[in-house]
């Protein structure tokens, strides 16, 4: 979604110048952006921690491969349409004095909607450039801490009582000659005038109150535009399931058109249905697009239960949403899984802190995560490393691309509050960028249903998948890593707790 | 940076309220208000009010922009608060001056009145500030502009100018006002500069100014002219004709001036409307000399304008209050 200023609003910043809740979007609860690619010849992980409010302050964190980066500059974009095209004065990352292979920098995001940033890197190599997408949004309004208020509070009462004892003041002696004392008369007076400048500055505060309370109601509108979109659910002949997205303020729906989503590796929809409250299951689908704007899945069998729903779409201007909801089923005799389809079912997450590093494989095979020694740590860009083995614990030889892709992983925390669908490349969407790469997108290049260009490797793959990514708060998490083999598509879950 | 102008103020006033106070002078206590058991002129207390005001802002508005985003708007609570304390600030200095000027000998008060011109001329400049938004070259046929301007323009310009008693001095401020963002106009663009946000849909590389000045100008001058001949009139019958003065000479000029604004022959330095900012939007350039319209009917429009014409007698007469009261003050 793109929400250009207005030509008022553009005058007041000039003027200027002069003068837990859910989050969000692309995923739930998981708003920071990882993403692992290169910039010509250097291989770059940069780590988008984006603010809480907009506009404000994002921090970049960018680590190098190689050791010959000499420079690194940053700038905010549009994602795609107007504005994409003519960046701002960039800004250099500043190199980290203990890990010289590490650069950070602060970015201002002026504007919600999809947004990139564009890394541009200069080394021995020669320049080279990346634009990682990044979905910018109001999360929240931050509460008043209690000193600042108390402060604030403090402040407000002397500049009140002050107003009201200089306006005495002025009345009583500010017309009295040098030495001159006050008559009682003037004091008399200086006493009503107190008084009804007391009157008037309760009611300046009692309007600035007033005033305050709307714009902290429009900006939460803000918020709620943002927060992920209910999913709406119908079952329609007993086996086939209909979503709909409601969005959380009144206004969503003008602004984001589900008839108008762009496919993401293949698919205008990622449909996910996870069996709460244990996680034993879970499904991964990709409904088509029927008529209004909603979508539609004849579903496979399952059991009966109650599933979790995240529901994955990009909008035309790249900016990923997640639908979430909760649909209660009663036993499902549907169709064979087919196409880019899977499903996993094991055991339920119970054990609440041990961390799970093998998993077993539908045909006996097992992935391995290669998880460095120590605590998992919330807030921390990590790649996540699996291998895959077969029965015989030798790695495996027929890896193959899964919807163009060597690898899928689904972060969810056991609370269901964090749902993050994860590449390789990291956690933007993949359609998210291919804009950012070809500035396509509104314009119409990239039209729903038409599928992505995704390189298919004729080789296998090799048998390991990597995942740059950051648990966003401490909390029990299940992973599940998707990869295919030989046709199929195999499934290893894996249990963590983070700190 | 700004709160470092109010600073200043508080440590200047409060220096001589702290003296006045303690040092036991007589001369200085003489010549004081007191307040809470502090003594001092009037003025200062009120500008240390402002730098309070002022510095108070500062956490307000960090604070807010935290909790609610960099805030683009001129107009908004803290900023509000901000605004406030600057403009009583320039009331205590001018309040400040005016007890001195009731006191001083000729010499002393002809320099503190170019002072008080100047102090005026920036009031002015701060209100104009405010009403960018309605006053913007595009809404100059509209009724809003002039009900802006005449709801925050009177009582600033002419306040200070009858405090100071001496002929031709609106016309003085409201020239002041006008050297102050012609300067600002035509200094800006030599200054190097490119945008540090996005998006940038205009090539940018200097400073953009904010406009050319309204023509306040004109109906400074009538309302000289006016004063000049009716000094003896009671107060609500000098505003009852003074308001409507300054709207209708303004809206005389004004109203005409925005045509030529608006058309090829301002598109230079000297009148400035060639200037975009960084963010005006490419679709922008197809309409961007086109007058807004923004009342629907000409009810509506005549409706406006006659609340401007009230509004202008109301703050014609807060101006005259304002400006009696600094000459009558001697602390």
């Amino acid at each position: 979604m793109k929400r250009v200023r207005s030509r008022t609003r553009i005058v007041a910043v000039l003027a200027m110048v002069l003068a837990a809740a859910l989050s969000l979007r692309a995923h739930v609860g998981s708003p920071d952006v990882y993403y692992e690619g290169d910039a010509g010849p250097y291989h770059l992980f940069v780590t988008v921690l984006v603010p809480q409010v907009i506009p404000g302050v994002a921090e970049i964190q960018i680590r190098c491969a190689s050791q010959d980066v000499r420079a690194i500059e940053i700038v905010p974009m549009r994602l795609s349409g107007a504005g994409s095209d003519y960046p701002p004065t960039p800004d250099f990352a500043e190199r980290s004095k203990e890990d010289p292979q590490f650069f950070t920098g602060s970015l201002w995001l002026m504007e919600s909607g999809a947004l990139k940033v564009r890394v541009s890197v200069d080394g021995a190599k020669g320049k080279g450039e990346l634009s990682v997408p990044v979905p910018s949004a109001a999360q929240k309004t931050l509460k008043m801490e209690r000193p600042l208020g108390g402060l604030l509070t403090f402040l407000m009462v002397f500049l009140a009582v002050g107003m009201v004892f200089i306006a005495g003041a002025a009345v009583r002696e500010g017309n009295l000659r040098p030495g001159e004392t006050p008559a009682p008369g003037r004091a008399r007076r200086a006493r009503v005038v107190m008084a009804i400048t007391a009157v008037v500055v309760a009611g300046i505060l009692y309007l600035g109150r007033a005033w305050w309370s709307a714009e902290a109601n429009n900006y939460q509108r803000d918020v709620n535009i943002f927060k992920p979109p209910a999913a709406e659910t119908k079952l329609v002949n007993g086996n086939r399931l209909e979503i709909r997205a409601r969005g959380q303020d009144a206004e969503w729906s003008n602004s984001v058109k589900m008839g108008e989503v762009i496919p993401d590796h293949g698919h205008l929809m990622h449909l996910f249905l996870i069996g709460a409250p244990g996680l034993d299951r879970m499904w991964h689908l990709h409904p088509e697009r029927i008529a209004g704007g909603a979508f539609g899945e004849d579903l496979p069998s399952m059991p009966a239960g109650r599933y979790q729903i995240f529901a994955d779409v990009v909008d035309k201007n790249g900016f990923p949403w997640t639908l979430v909801g909760n649909v209660d089923l009663a036993q499902i005799e549907g169709k064979a899984l087919a196409g880019d389809d899977s499903t996993w079912s094991g055991t339920a997450f119970s054990a609440q802190g041990v961390d799970t590093s093998a998993a077993e494989l539908a045909d006996g095979g097992r992935m391995i995560w290669k998880r460095e020694t120590g605590p998992l740590k919330a807030n921390v860009p990590m790649d996540f490393k699996f291998s895959v083995e077969d029965k015989d614990g030798k790695p495996v030889t027929d890896m193959e691309p899964y919807m163009g892709m060597a690898g899928h992983a689904e972060f969810v925390s056991t609370d269901l509050s964090v749902f993050a669908h994860v590449h390789p490349a990291g956690s933007v969407s993949m359609a998210a960028l291919e804009l950012a790469r070809t500035g396509a997108g509104a314009s119409g290049e990239l039209q729903a249903g038409m599928p992505m260009a995704m390189p298919m490797a004729s080789a296998p793959l090799p048998p390991e998948v990597s995942f740059p990514y950051g648990f966003p708060h401490p909390g029990d998490y299940r992973i599940f890593v998707q990869i295919k083999r030989g046709g199929r598509v195999q499934t290893g879950v894996f249990d963590a707790h983070v700190q | 940076m700004i709160q470092m102008t109010g600073v200043l103020v508080g440590i200047a006033c409060g220096y001589m309220i702290l003296t006045a106070t303690f040092s036991g002078e007589a001369a200085a206590q003489s010549t004081a208000v007191r307040i809470w058991g502090f003594r001092g002129p009037l003025g200062a207390f009120i500008a240390t009010w402002g730098c309070v005001a002022m510095l108070t802002s500062a956490p307000f508005d960090n604070w807010w922009h935290n909790a609610y985003g960099l805030d683009v708007k001129i107009v908004s609570p803290p900023h509000t608060l901000l605004s406030l304390g600057s403009f009583s600030i320039k009331v205590g200095a001018l309040a400040l001056m005016a007890g001195l000027m009731n006191r001083a000998t000729p010499e002393v008060r002809r320099t503190l009145t170019w002072l008080s011109i100047f102090i005026g001329a920036v009031c002015v400049a701060q209100l104009g500030l405010i009403l960018t938004l309605p006053t913007w070259a595009a809404n100059m046929h509209t009724a809003r502009c002039y009900l802006a301007v005449a709801i925050g323009i009177p009582a600033v310009l002419m306040g200070p100018a009858w405090g100071l008693g001496k002929r031709w001095a609106c016309t003085l401020v409201a020239a002041g006002y006008t050297a102050i963002l012609l300067a600002f106009e035509w200094i800006l663009p030599l200054i190097p500069a490119e945008p540090k946000l996005g998006p940038v849909y205009q090539h940018i590389t200097h400073l953009i100014p904010l406009r050319f000045p309204l023509l306040l100008i004109v109906p400074a001058i009538v309302l000289d002219l006016l004063w000049s001949r009716t000094e003896q009139w009671g107060r609500w019958k000098l505003a009852a004709v003074s308001g409507p003065v300054f709207l209708l000479s303004f809206l005389a000029v004004q109203w005409p001036f925005a045509d030529f604004l608006m058309s090829p022959a301002a598109r230079n330095w000297f009148f400035g409307m060639a200037y975009f900012a960084y963010f005006d939007p490419a679709n922008f350039l197809y309409n961007p000399y086109q007058f807004q319209i923004a009342e629907k009917t000409s009810g509506e429009f005549w409706g406006l304008m006659g609340m401007a014409l009230i509004a202008s007698i109301i703050t014609a007469r807060l101006g005259f209050s304002w400006g009696d009261w600094m000459r009558r003050l001697r602390r």
